[in-house]
């Protein structure tokens, strides 16, 4: 973590992510999870109007309204599920220490193994649909593309999300501020 | 695989008077870690556990160890193991 010299970027975003204001937003595994479940919702929705804002011709802008209203709380969601894992796949990898780096990796696994199990999914819904309808593969092909994709990129953020641990009691919370290398 | 280390960071830190975030930011580790490891819920490597033994200025084996630690009085006051 000390072994390189942190730039400035690396400093502030060290301090963000363990800026301790939003605490009590994550501070229980009940709360992180309402918090990953409203991340995965705003994502569906946000995925699912982009796909309708795309697909359908002459329809009017409120698609593209209403997904840069949800991206809002989508980002806020992001921020509360970056705090509750300090940044875990936010900060550069020097930034992290050695539990970190460990705890990244088992993340990164996990996410690719649950990410690997919905390809699988979505391969044989695909076939399975293809022998139903002959043209299905053809014109579902590419938004479920776009969905896996934008889930394998967001899906390890959801399993930090997950395994993130409470606070201990015993551990002194810093003062906000207090991080910067 | 991961064998249980014991450690006797915690006791040693308070007495020493060392915050975690002070010992954290010594040795190149987040606060939390140091906790974990305080908590036995994470070993550290002989890297870590070298650079903590040497801000202590303690040899490794005092702070951490494969066996559990006896008391303190009991090592100090000489008394055998039941």
């Amino acid at each position: 973590m000390t072994t390189t010299r942190l730039t400035r970027y690396d400093r502030s975003m060290l301090r963000l992510m363990n800026d301790r204001r939003g605490q009590a937003l994550y501070s229980t595994a009940a709360r992180r999870r309402l918090t990953v479940a409203v991340h995965i919702a705003l994502t569906v929705a946000i995925g699912g109007l982009m796909t309708h804002f795309f697909l359908a011709k002459g329809e009017p802008l409120w698609p593209a309204v209403a997904m840069v209203v949800l991206l809002l709380p989508w980002m806020v969601a992001t921020g509360i599920i970056n705090g509750a894992t300090r940044g875990l796949l936010e900060l550069r990898e020097h930034v992290l220490d050695e539990r970190q780096s460990a705890e990244r990796s088992r993340v990164v696994t996990r996410a690719h193994r649950m990410t690997t199990l919905l390809l699988a999914a979505a391969a044989t819904a695909l076939l399975i649909t293809g022998g139903v309808d002959g043209d299905a593969p053809k014109a579902y092909a590419a938004p479920l593309l776009i969905a896996v994709l934008v889930v394998h990129w967001i899906m390890p953020l959801w399993v930090a999300g997950l395994w993130a641990q409470d606070e201990p009691a015993d551990v002194e919370t810093p003062e906000a501020g207090a991080l910067g290398h | 695989m991961s064998e249980q280390v014991h450690n006797r960071l915690a006791m040693v830190r308070a007495e020493r008077k060392v915050s975690r975030q002070s010992l954290a930011e010594a040795v190149g580790a987040h606060y939390q870690t140091i906790g974990y490891i305080e908590r036995g819920q994470y070993n550290p490597s002989l890297d870590l556990a070298l650079k903590i033994s040497k801000f202590f200025n303690l040899p490794v084996e005092a702070l951490f160890s494969l066996e559990p630690f006896r008391p303190l009085t009991d090592e100090v006051y000489g008394r055998n193991q039941p």
